[in-house]
């Protein structure tokens, strides 16, 4: 147990819809367990379609969103119950998001550098301006950027891969033990994509951060993951290695969802 | 700041019809402390004269120069609705963003509030204040009362707009800064929420002065405080139309529709100006 | 047609009679900028700056592009959707059904709604905004399709019951209201909307994006089906590259509002020539393919300040002089294969 960077006990998400009399209850997320280790950082990919509750588990994991049932923790301490603001920001200097829309992720009417700066003096241990510069501009480098190209920038003048990047800088200025990216590339352009893909296998393999990666894209799923779980209406049809599971899944949803990849090599699905 | 209005002048019509009218009128008020008068003496000139060349609005049956009657009167309505504005203003601000933004109990509570605040019936309340105050009813209580029932309505329009900000990405991207509520408030979703409150600052404006003057004019108001609505108000008293002293009521009349007619189109124009969509294309932004 | 598709897509009698005639579509030369003006600051973003093709008869053409590309600026000037700050600024787009005017936003609305759902149609990613959310969905096949159609009401009624369960929807959908329906299920009713009156040319934008991968691979298996089954025409945009290459008969690629390639596209994921479209394909990750991807550096194009000469060569590996200077021509460098590169083509630029 102490051994687990995170850890999912059974957990379950339920909403409650409608109204006084028509209220029904929807499950999101049907007991869901798995353990992230801190020993061994890796990839870890949820797999899902719309409504699977692969959205909700993220939200979950960052604490934004309480399990209504089982138990979630993040390094032995229950995530649901995070009360002060000390205990949340001490959370949130080890768990990190990345979001799906990357023109969305910074309010488009501030300079991007502001979000460095601001996490490098909030969770960084930035102390003057100067400090939070060299954090900022030390993260914008893992990502192949650098201060200089962001500084003064507005989300509108950078690309969509360029966004994602400053995204996960951002991220990195806390040093987090965990980053959860939900749904990272698919609203990135295609011949950008596999360059934010790779980079989260070397923020595993160089700065030992565990990633859960969210997709619906079974290619770079296999292209980096250790682990996969394949979720289908808030249950977990299919789990385990990556490779295996991809290449030859069990499952019926998961071979379905498989055979539904439209590979750009294959014979063409539709002419014949 | 400069820059905007010089913009603002070159490019937008509304505005510069806008930023006329309400310059006229601001400058009728600043007259109003070169009043060779003092605004609440009665009898100080001869009484019912038309618009001539030494009284150039007439003077009143109470024996007062219209002109210089008016100066002080449109400062005390002005006032009046600005202070209505700014007060309601911040409570609607700080009400509909923290209730969007926090929703849960806090969102139900002041909500509820809200709820209760827009089904009052106004205007029999308003007269129920008078009644029960009476004399110690001044203009500055009674624009604490107007405050205090004018913003749940805009409020719940702030409210609609922060609750859907609240679920855009860069907002946990705030929080996950290290933000606090009251930072991602003030910084993250007021610009957003300006327009809204620019647009309803005229439009609060304009609702305050045009219930003071009908509450005036009914006489249900502090009416030894000269206002727009007071002039009216005395002007009824003496019968001024039937009279024939038209002069007493259709000036106030006029300068009270070019207030209205002014501060609408600077709402309008300030509108187009402060739009984050707007903006954003002005920045280079707009067309992705 | 060129051979590797001919011969995979044995095609009806009536369609290949059709094939040998002109093109449905004809776009020459089109360029579409937005020009804005706002307080003081104008822009002129050239989001389509000059893009020659052609749609044949009884083939479905895809449009590839990134984010920049002008593919969906593109597309609405096909469709005439042409709103301030869009403006045509020059070239034609002339469909065969339509020869008298120089495009859909030049011509009278009496006329667009003589050729609307007759002739063309449009499935468009929000398939919300088709269907009334007000009304029944048999009634929005009836406010756009009966008079074209005409008869009696029941019959129409039979006809587009019918019609739906060709797109393997139970007629009872007719019935419901569109919030009732799901996201494929509704997609899969504006497909059947845009195809009862058997239009000669369907203009389909990114139809299937917003779809599960499970739903769009049904979505797109009824379209070819519908598309062969009437022998018209379809335009098909989509950044998505697997749909293209198991979905269109030939492709065009975009990039920085020009055309930079176009041939049938297996061709295209084959042989691919224009660097863009080889780093683009080689970029695609494959499940079982373990080789490393090598990702295109550098941002797409600013188009309110395009890169002189070819867009492209700001990132191009095979950038030469030339390519800074020269606008590179589009040149059928091989049989039915077009591409605009200096590299590839030496010295067609005269």
């Amino acid at each position: 147990m102490s051994g687990d960077l995170l850890r999912l006990d059974h957990v379950s998400k339920t909403f409650t819809r409608g109204g006084f009399f028509t209220s029904r209850k929807v499950e999101a997320v049907k007991d869901l367990s798995f353990a992230i280790r801190q020993d061994r950082p890796e990839i870890f990919t949820i797999i899902g379609e719309s409504g699977s509750g692969k959205s909700t588990t993220a939200r979950m994991i960052l604490g934004v969103e309480r399990p209504t049932a089982g138990a979630l923790t993040f390094n032995g301490l229950d995530v649901g119950a995070l009360r002060t603001r000390e205990d949340r920001m001490r959370f949130m200097h080890a768990v990190q998001p990345i979001f799906q829309n990357p023109f969305e992720a910074f309010n488009p009417l501030k300079r991007l550098d502001r979000y460095l700066l601001l996490t490098a003096r909030r969770f960084g241990g930035a102390t003057d301006e100067a400090g939070a510069e060299r954090l900022a501009d030390e993260a914008l480098r893992k990502v192949g950027l650098s201060l200089a190209e962001v500084k003064g920038r507005f989300p509108h003048e950078l690309s969509g891969g360029q966004l994602q990047r400053v995204a996960i800088a951002r991220a990195l200025v806390s040093s987090p033990k965990l980053i959860v990216a939900d749904e990272p590339v698919s609203m990135v352009d295609a011949s950008l994509r596999m360059a934010i893909v790779t980079l989260f296998k070397a923020l595993r393999d160089d700065l030992g951060i565990s990633i859960i990666y969210i997709t619906h894209d079974l290619a770079t799923a296999y292209s980096i993951s250790d682990r996969i779980i394949i979720m289908q209406k808030g249950a977990v049809v299919e789990a385990g290695e990556a490779r295996a599971v991809l290449a030859a899944p069990q499952h019926p949803y998961s071979r379905q969802l498989r055979e539904a990849v439209l590979t750009p090599d294959a014979t063409p699905a539709f002419s014949a | 700041m400069l820059a905007i209005l010089r913009d603002l002048l070159k490019y937008n019509l509304e505005f510069r019809i806008g930023i006329i009218l309400v310059g006229i009128v601001i400058g009728l008020a600043g007259l109003s402390f070169f009043s060779p008068y003092p605004p609440t003496d009665v009898y100080v000139v001869a009484p019912d004269v038309p618009p001539s060349a030494e009284y150039w609005f007439g003077t009143t049956s109470r024996g007062q120069d219209v002109f210089w009657q008016l100066t002080v009167a449109i400062r005390n309505t002005l006032l009046f609705g600005l202070t209505v504005a700014v007060i309601s203003r911040v409570l609607s601000l700080v009400i509909g963003l923290l209730s969007g933004y926090k929703g849960g109990w806090i969102d139900r509570a002041l909500m509820a509030v809200n709820d209760t605040f827009i089904v009052i019936p106004l205007f029999p309340l308003l007269v129920l204040f008078y009644f029960v105050l009476r004399d110690s009813m001044s203009w500055l209580l009674l624009a604490v009362i107007m405050a205090a029932l004018g913003w749940a309505y805009d409020a719940r329009l702030i409210r609609s707009v922060a609750m859907s900000l609240k679920t855009r990405e860069f907002t946990q991207t705030a929080v996950f800064s290290g933000m606090t509520t009251r930072e991602i408030l003030a910084r993250e979703h007021l610009p957003y929420v300006m327009p809204i409150v620019f647009s309803t600052t005229m439009n609060n404006m304009n609702w305050s002065i045009g219930l003071e003057v009908t509450l005036s004019v009914l006489g249900f108001t502090d009416i030894n405080t000269p206002t727009i609505g007071g002039m009216i108000y005395w002007a009824n008293q003496h019968t001024a139309m039937v009279a024939g002293v038209w002069w007493w009521i259709a000036f106030p009349v006029a300068v009270v529709i070019m207030a209205f007619v002014g501060l609408f189109l600077l709402a309008v124009s300030m509108n187009e100006y402060i739009d984050p969509r707007s903006r954003l294309s002005r920045m280079g932004g707009g067309a992705r | 047609m060129s051979g590797p598709v001919a011969l995979k897509q044995p095609m009806t009698p009536v369609a290949s009679a059709a094939a040998s005639t002109e093109p449905v579509l004809q776009v020459r030369d089109v360029q579409a900028h937005f020009r804005t003006h706002h307080f003081g600051v104008s822009r002129d973003v050239r989001a389509v700056d000059g893009v020659t093709f052609d749609v044949r008869r009884n083939e479905i053409y895809g449009l590839a592009g990134e984010s920049s590309s002008g593919k969906t600026t593109l597309i609405k000037t096909i469709a005439g959707a042409i709103k301030p700050p869009l403006e045509v600024v020059g070239g034609s787009i002339r469909f065969s059904f339509l020869p008298d005017y120089p495009g859909l936003h030049a011509a009278p609305p009496e006329v667009l709604e003589r050729v609307r759902w007759r002739h063309l149609s449009y499935v468009m990613q929000g398939s919300m905004n088709v269907l009334n959310p007000m009304r029944r969905v048999i009634d929005t096949f009836r406010d756009f399709a009966w008079r074209h159609i005409g008869g009696s009401r029941r019959a129409f009624e039979e006809r587009v019951a019918d019609h739906v369960s060709r797109v393997r929807l139970d007629p009872a959908v007719l019935r419901a209201y569109p919030h009732e329906l799901s996201g494929g299920m509704r997609q899969r009713v504006t497909i059947a909307l845009a195809t009862i009156c058997k239009p000669e040319f369907i203009i389909a934008d990114e139809p299937t994006t917003a779809l599960d991968v499970i739903v769009q691979k049904d979505v797109l298996g009824m379209i070819r089906g519908i598309q062969r089954e009437m022998g018209s025409s379809v335009l098909f945009v989509t950044h998505d590259m697997g749909v293209h290459a198991h979905l269109t008969d030939r492709l065009g690629i975009m990039y920085g509002g020009r055309l930079v390639e176009e041939a049938p596209t297996p061709e295209v994921f084959a042989r691919p020539l224009h660097p863009y479209t080889t780093y683009l394909i080689g970029s695609l990750p494959r499940i079982g393919d373990d080789t490393p991807r090598k990702s295109l550096e550098g941002s797409p194009p600013n188009l309110a300040d395009p890169p002189p000469g070819c867009r492209f060569h700001p990132r191009c590996p095979l950038a030469m002089d030339i390519c800074s200077r020269q606008v590179p021509p589009m040149v059928e460098t091989l049989p039915g294969h077009r591409v605009a590169c200096h590299a590839v083509n030496p010295g067609a630029a005269a």
